[in-house]
């Protein structure tokens, strides 16, 4: 019985591989899991994103070097309640690989963090919300490049209620009755 | 000896889902590895696709040429290594009944397309991809990606990515039946 397990595990390992397609078998590009943001009304700040390319590969940076080469981007979609101010990319790292070795390529390895600027509305509801959007990039190794892929993302931010805005007492005319 | 029919019902569902998941894969990633054993013979798939200067060219109006069909896009620095091991080649077996046929599958307009075909100095003709054409060829997920074609329209070798020149020879001169020949 132990003998005929063992066998079919073999074969469904042999067969797993051998079933393994070519190609990108995973996303080359992931997100670090991210904290809880926290904006307050009214006010904006950064979502910092950290994202990972697998070892071995390589993706364009958001100013690739070439009109051709794809940029890696980031578009993320709110609420009505918050404004999506901008996203920030950090520079490249210039880079030769072997199949251009007199060329440098402006590239992000590893990791790597995009901001994204948020500013809910001074009216927006305090609490927490979901924001989702998507990673374009397209991804290279030594020898080969592989189609454009978008990576879905999502994290979520909290919305402070704004301090209340601090009173200007009127001057109290030293007439006045109480 | 006695066997448990539950570990049996077990193991035989496992072969099941294993065969499925096989068929399943084969079926939507088209034929992968092992590579040659699996394609070599077969018939390339015929596509229609217009050319950079409008033309419609068909793979079958090829036949009786050996072909060696590249499947690249702009943003593919391994590609532009390639492009001008291509170009000689192209001059070199041209005249043998030789022909490459480069097929740009990427979104770039037309005019970037020709506007790196011509930076390049390409001289062979190139078609403007489409994603039905590359799944008809088991699904480009891989670029470059290069098929040898022999003057019968059968599929002699494929290639992912960057190789070096002489695997190109090598399979150029297969698909011209130049290596069948030298074995006589």
């Amino acid at each position: 019985m132990r003998k005929l397990l063992v066998s079919s595990f073999l074969i469904f390992a042999i067969s797993a591989c051998a079933q393994e397609p070519l190609g990108l078998k995973s996303p080359v590009v992931s997100m670090k899991p991210a904290p809880v943001f926290t904006v307050t009304q009214g006010k904006p700040g950064t979502a910092s994103l950290t994202f990972h390319v697998t070892n071995g590969y390589h993706i364009n940076s958001n100013r690739p070097r070439s009109e051709f080469l794809i940029p890696t981007s980031l578009k993320v979609s709110a609420d009505t309640d918050i404004v999506i101010g901008g996203v920030t990319y950090p520079e490249g790292e210039d880079m030769s690989f072997a199949f251009a070795p007199d060329d440098k390529l402006n590239v992000y390895t590893r990791d790597f963090a995009v901001g994204v600027i948020i500013r809910p509305l001074r009216g927006a509801q305090s609490g927490k919300y979901m924001l989702r959007g998507s990673l374009k990039y397209q991804a290279c190794d030594n020898a080969a490049c592989y189609p454009p892929k978008q990576l879905p993302i999502n994290f979520e931010v909290r919305i402070a209620k704004a301090p209340p805005a601090a009173r200007k007492n009127p001057a109290q005319s030293p007439h006045s009755h109480r | 000896m006695k066997r448990n029919p539950l570990v049996l019902v077990v193991v035989g569902a496992i072969v099941a889902v294993m065969l499925w998941s096989g068929i399943h894969t084969a079926r939507k990633n088209g034929t992968h590895a092992p590579i040659i054993g699996q394609i070599r013979g077969q018939v390339a798939p015929d596509f229609d696709l217009k050319s950079l200067d409008g033309k419609d060219v068909k793979l079958s109006d090829l036949r009786g040429k050996a072909v060696l069909l590249n499947f690249w896009a702009t943003y593919c620095g391994p590609c532009k290594i390639e492009m001008p091991w291509f170009v000689e080649l192209q001059k070199e077996y041209g005249p043998q009944g030789f022909q490459i046929v480069g097929v740009a599958m990427d979104d770039a307009s037309t005019e970037d397309i020709d506007k790196f075909a011509k930076d390049m100095g390409v001289n062979y003709p190139i078609l403007l991809g489409k994603e039905a054409v590359g799944d008809s060829y088991g699904g480009i997920n891989v670029l470059p990606t290069t098929f040898f074609i022999d003057r019968d329209g059968k599929l002699v070798a494929r290639e992912f990515g960057l190789q070096s020149r002489s695997v190109f020879v090598d399979h150029i001169k297969q698909a011209l039946g130049q290596t069948v020949q030298a074995q006589k």
